[in-house]
């Protein structure tokens, strides 16, 4: 395959973080359905932006390398598909966030949301080895593709690269979220005692 | 001009005899597939897109945190000013 293949030491990496936001976002709404915190529907956004950022740079660098692999950026594979689809859930989630106001209701509407897209997630891991289709299961139990201890070095750094990478990125849009949420109470109740004369959004 | 990016998959298209272990541990060419790319430039721009959505991010979040900082600003100076005014009765006394 060539040097192309030197795309698969960020490819599953960057699935692998996706998976991560996906799970923060999954854990922050379901905290924030049990008991509406701040912090868990900060860390439900987080997760959601994440998953969307690593899902962009899978959904691109994949077709990339499949251009050279397989001859065609894009087929309707299983693995391609749920994992589109799982990207989508993530973007509906921020669009709702952005667009939608942030009201106690909204919140819980798309922390319903965060819950349910983590659904697909079990399903792009498991499409590959369940349904036919074009995308390789590398990474297994039984080893898999990773034939040269080089290579499973190399994909391990990957892992713990980007394991600490995405830790480092949901510790930072954490504190930025609840910065922005007593910011926003802070100006409301500075509203409220009429030190503001601007009203209320 | 065969469209690339979107190609539905056809059983012509497919390795028939590749199962999933088959799949996991040798290259299995499309059959009929379109023409190759130079491998070395498909990396570098994988590459590059991770990096541009990377770094495109990091900046909104920047944003994010600058028009933080200014609301946190106005806020400061809202309470001054009130706390200038609350004082000035007392002072004028």
């Amino acid at each position: 395959m060539g040097i192309v293949q030197k795309i698969f030491y960020f490819h599953v990496p960057s699935a692998y973080a996706m998976y991560l936001g996906a799970a923060a976002c999954f854990v922050g709404s379901l905290g924030y359905l049990l008991r509406p915190t701040d912090v868990r529907d900060a860390l439900a956004r987080a997760g959601a932006e994440i998953a969307v950022v690593f899902g962009a740079i899978v959904l691109t660098t994949g077709p990339l390398w499949a251009a050279k692999a397989w001859g065609y950026y894009w087929t309707w594979d299983p693995r391609l598909t749920t994992s589109l689809l799982s990207v989508l859930i993530y973007v509906a989630y921020m669009v709702l966030r952005a667009f939608g106001g942030d009201g106690t209701g909204e919140r819980r509407f798309a922390a319903a949301l965060g819950v349910l897209g983590a659904a697909n997630l079990p399903i792009i891991h498991f499409s590959v080895q369940k349904w036919s289709g074009q995308h390789p299961t590398v990474v297994t139990g039984r080893g898999g593709g990773l034939q040269h201890p080089d290579m499973k070095l190399a994909l391990g750094l990957a892992f713990v690269a980007f394991t600490c990478f995405v830790v480092a990125l949901l510790w930072a849009r954490v504190r930025l979220g609840v910065a922005e949420h007593r910011l926003a109470r802070a100006e409301e109740d500075a509203i409220d005692l009429g030190l503001d004369t601007r009203s209320e959004a | 001009m065969r469209n690339l990016l979107l190609e539905p998959v056809t059983p012509s298209a497919q390795p028939e005899t590749a199962s999933p272990p088959d799949r996991a541990t040798a290259f299995q060419p499309v059959q009929g597939g379109g023409e190759h790319r130079n491998g070395a430039m498909l990396m570098v721009e994988a590459y590059v897109v991770l990096w541009v959505v990377l770094m495109a991010w990091l900046l909104l979040l920047w944003r994010r945190q600058r028009g933080l900082v200014q609301r946190l600003d106005d806020l400061e100076r809202t309470i001054d000013r009130a706390a200038e005014k609350a004082a000035r009765p007392a002072s004028g006394a």
